[in-house]
């Protein structure tokens, strides 16, 4: 009896030996094969290839995570994929709902039993490269996503492979709309006003509405480093440390001082809270404009009506010149998983998700906004003035990508310390120092 | 300073009285807030005032009725999740406490004491540490996503928890097993029929804490259940809720679903709580 729950117990531990992300091999070679499979004939556009792709690929099982609101489109989109392919052998193709907030979690705490397709943020990208759980996209498809998409969303899946040190595009692109932006109450707020900094708080501060803007969280307080010029640009060559783009330093301090002579002036008036908040506020009634993000536009046109205004950061006055709000922006992307067992069919329809006809469809039915050029330039789009505002805001925008874990901290502590009582807004030497301190301790060198 | 006793007493206890106070409404404030608001009418997420202005059952009947929602947002589905594994593991993890405790406690073997000394040291071992090697080794039976997956967790280690209860077993006279015994019982027969009705405190003690514990517990049942929504427990479902995904449309259902959670457990502790003191105190005696 002993015996055998030794061997049972024994077996299990090597049984879970071998699970998890770590299997590294496969994860470039699965790729490969799909690569190979491609051959002379694979020149893939439109979201459509040649059924020779699928290979020896038959009673295919794969499960695709969507976030809730597109589970049903997707499931949609699965049909027509299906019918794409009469000759292909689909067992199943299950679509589960999962928040894309935490696809990356999910997916490296057990790989094997995560999705085959899923839809991630950039700002996940690191770490399911870090974690070896994403097969990159096939060479047939590389040319296709490079051209159809916009330019900002291919780059900033292109990671350098650690062994190679070749460039290799990891994901599809699927929205290029992962950012905030400025809703304001039209009533409270006119289009002209929404367009300085100053003139949206005077605004609220006349009609005593309040202006929302997370300054606690390092997602939204960037924009004040980032408008000052210390804007993050990947990381040094030790790929740890993270490097920022060359900046006039007196120009980034008296930046800085702008943002909290206005946050000192319009004290009640500029609120620092969670994003959450603003269609509350707006239904309340205390609430002017806010700086929210593209998740929570459905709630804030809901609760304003025809009263919606939605456009890109305002400007703020430094020194007498207006300066455009640079913001942090992510994409999001359709991967697939380095673990799936049919990674052909897997690699076809992440890339059939991403085609142009699919982003058409989030666009029309959940108001993503598409990272496809074309869908981009289409009435549809150009008329939507949330879409409109999240696409003028992410030309003045950094990518999150490429950021270490350090970065929100310090950039929180840099909005906090800058709405803080006591903080003088004249006070230059003390700027600086917190400038220079934000940056360390960013970049880690406390 | 102040002669008069009556005086004196009358400031202490005004004094006594108004720190109780004090404390009282910081703590009762979070559970006033999450009632009130779970009757809320209006707005989104939070609101800048204490008291609702609107009051309303809506709440409530969207989070049972699930109307007008994502169909992944499944409270009554969780709601039947918990309450299976609390029964489960609640039935399985008591008989196991109590058959542990009271061989412990009555029956004389080889390594009895190391056993529960191994037993007591384990115990010392923060649960989460084992979580992932748990998570592998159920993955390896092919039991993640399951409900059956919690029920083992949660009740097959109980037999560890057994010093409080071995604790009230030694203050039960051996003379009873002794005339038991003279009178033809077993063991066995000596377990269910003296010891067990003798020791309804402690039972109590055990139905509780066993029956709470899958309502609350959320690392565990996070790991073991990752993506698949419909076998949610009510603590990773609320959390769910909260997400950025969902926290606009569901924040008020959250706060309803919050006091939801509240109710069996309510129910279960007021109809055994004069055994819960009892129960606790007993077995601290004689350890």
């Amino acid at each position: 009896m002993k015996k055998v729950l030794a061997i049972l117990l024994a077996g299990m531990m090597t049984a879970t030996a071998f699970a998890g992300c770590g299997g590294s091999g496969d994860a470039s070679s699965s790729g490969g094969s799909s690569n190979a499979s491609g051959g002379s004939s694979a020149k893939a556009s439109g979201g459509k290839v040649d059924e020779a792709m699928f290979g020896d690929e038959t009673d295919i099982t794969l499960k695709v995570w969507a976030p809730d609101k597109g589970v049903s489109l997707a499931k949609q989109h699965i049909e027509e994929f299906k019918k794409m392919y009469p000759n292909i052998k689909f067992k199943k193709i299950d679509v589960v709902a999962q928040g894309e907030g935490e696809a990356a979690t999910q997916l490296v705490n057990d790989p094997n039993k995560a999705a085959d397709v899923f839809s991630f943020p950039s700002d996940q990208l690191n770490k399911l490269d870090a974690a070896k759980c994403l097969s990159p996209v096939s060479k047939a498809f590389i040319e296709d996503v490079t051209a159809t998409n916009a330019e900002s969303t291919v780059k900033a899946a292109t990671l350098k492979d650690s062994k190679s040190k070749e460039d290799v595009l990891y994901a599809y692109p699927e929205t290029n709309d992962n950012g905030y932006y400025l809703v304001y109450d039209k009533k409270v707020v006119s289009d002209d006003n929404a367009k300085t900094l100053e003139g949206i708080l005077k605004a609220c501060k006349d009609a005593k509405k309040e202006f929302v803007m997370d300054c606690g969280n390092g997602f939204y307080s960037c924009t004040f480093a980032f408008t000052a010029g210390a804007v993050i640009d990947g990381f040094e060559e030790d790929n740890e440390t993270q490097k920022f783009k060359e900046y006039d330093e007196d120009e980034a301090v008296d930046t800085l001082m702008a943002f909290a002579k206005l946050m000192k002036e319009y004290k009640g008036t500029w609120k620092s809270q969670d994003p959450a908040q603003i269609a509350s506020g707006f239904k309340n009634g205390t609430l002017g404009a806010g700086v929210d993000g593209s998740w929570n536009s459905v709630a804030d046109k809901e609760t304003l009506g025809n009263d919606f205004g939605a456009t890109k950061l305002p400007t703020i006055n430094v020194n007498g010149k207006d300066k455009q709000l640079i913001s942090m922006f992510g994409y999001k992307y359709l991967g697939v998983n380095a673990k799936t067992k049919f990674p052909r069919t897997a690699h076809i329809l992440a890339y059939y998700l991403a085609s142009e006809k699919c982003q058409q469809d989030r666009a029309e039915k959940l108001g993503w906004g598409p990272s496809n050029t074309k869908v981009s330039e289409t009435e549809f789009v150009k008329n939507d003035v949330t879409l409109q505002a999240i696409a003028a805001q992410s030309q003045n925008a950094v990518a999150q990508v490429n950021i270490q874990g350090t970065f929100w901290q310090a950039m929180g502590t840099l909005g906090n310390e800058m709405m803080k009582d006591g903080w003088k807004p004249d006070d230059k030497a003390a700027t600086k120092k917190l400038l220079e301190t934000t940056i360390s301790d960013v970049r880690d060198e406390g | 300073m102040i002669k008069s006793y009556k005086a004196r007493r009358i400031i202490s206890n005004t004094l006594i009285y108004i720190i109780l106070a004090i404390m009282c409404l910081i703590w009762v404030s979070p559970f006033a807030y999450l009632l009130l608001h779970s009757f809320r009418g209006e707005g989104y997420v939070t609101v800048n005032y204490l008291i609702p202005h609107e009051f309303t059952f809506k709440n409530y009947i969207d989070l049972f009725l699930g109307t007008g929602g994502d169909a992944s947002i499944n409270f009554p589905r969780w709601f039947l999740n918990t309450l299976v594994v609390a029964i489960f593991s609640c039935v399985i993890s008591t008989i196991s406490v109590l058959a542990v405790s009271y061989s412990l406690s009555r029956l004389r073997f080889g390594a009895r004491k190391k056993l529960m000394n191994v037993g007591m040291i384990l115990g010392m071992f923060p649960g989460f540490m084992t979580m992932i090697a748990m998570y592998y080794l159920l993955d390896a039976m092919h039991l993640t996503r399951t409900l059956v997956a919690l029920v083992i967790c949660y009740s097959c280690g109980a037999g560890l928890g057994f010093q409080i209860s071995k604790g009230f077993f030694d203050t039960i006279p051996r003379a009873l097993d002794e005339a038991a015994t003279i009178d033809g019982a077993n063991k066995n027969q000596i377990f269910w029929k003296i010891i067990l009705p003798m020791s309804k405190p402690i039972v109590v003690y055990t139905v509780l804490t066993s029956f709470i514990g899958p309502w609350c517990d959320f690392i565990l049942a996070k790991i073991i259940m990752g993506d698949d929504r419909a076998n949610y427990t009510v603590a990773i479902g609320l959390q769910a809720m909260t997400t950025n995904e969902f926290i606009q449309a569901y924040y008020k259902q959250y706060l309803a679903g919050s006091v939801c959670v509240a109710v069996p457990i309510t129910i279960l502790f007021l109809r055994m709580q004069k055994y819960y003191v009892e129960g606790v105190t007993a077995g601290g005696v004689k350890g």
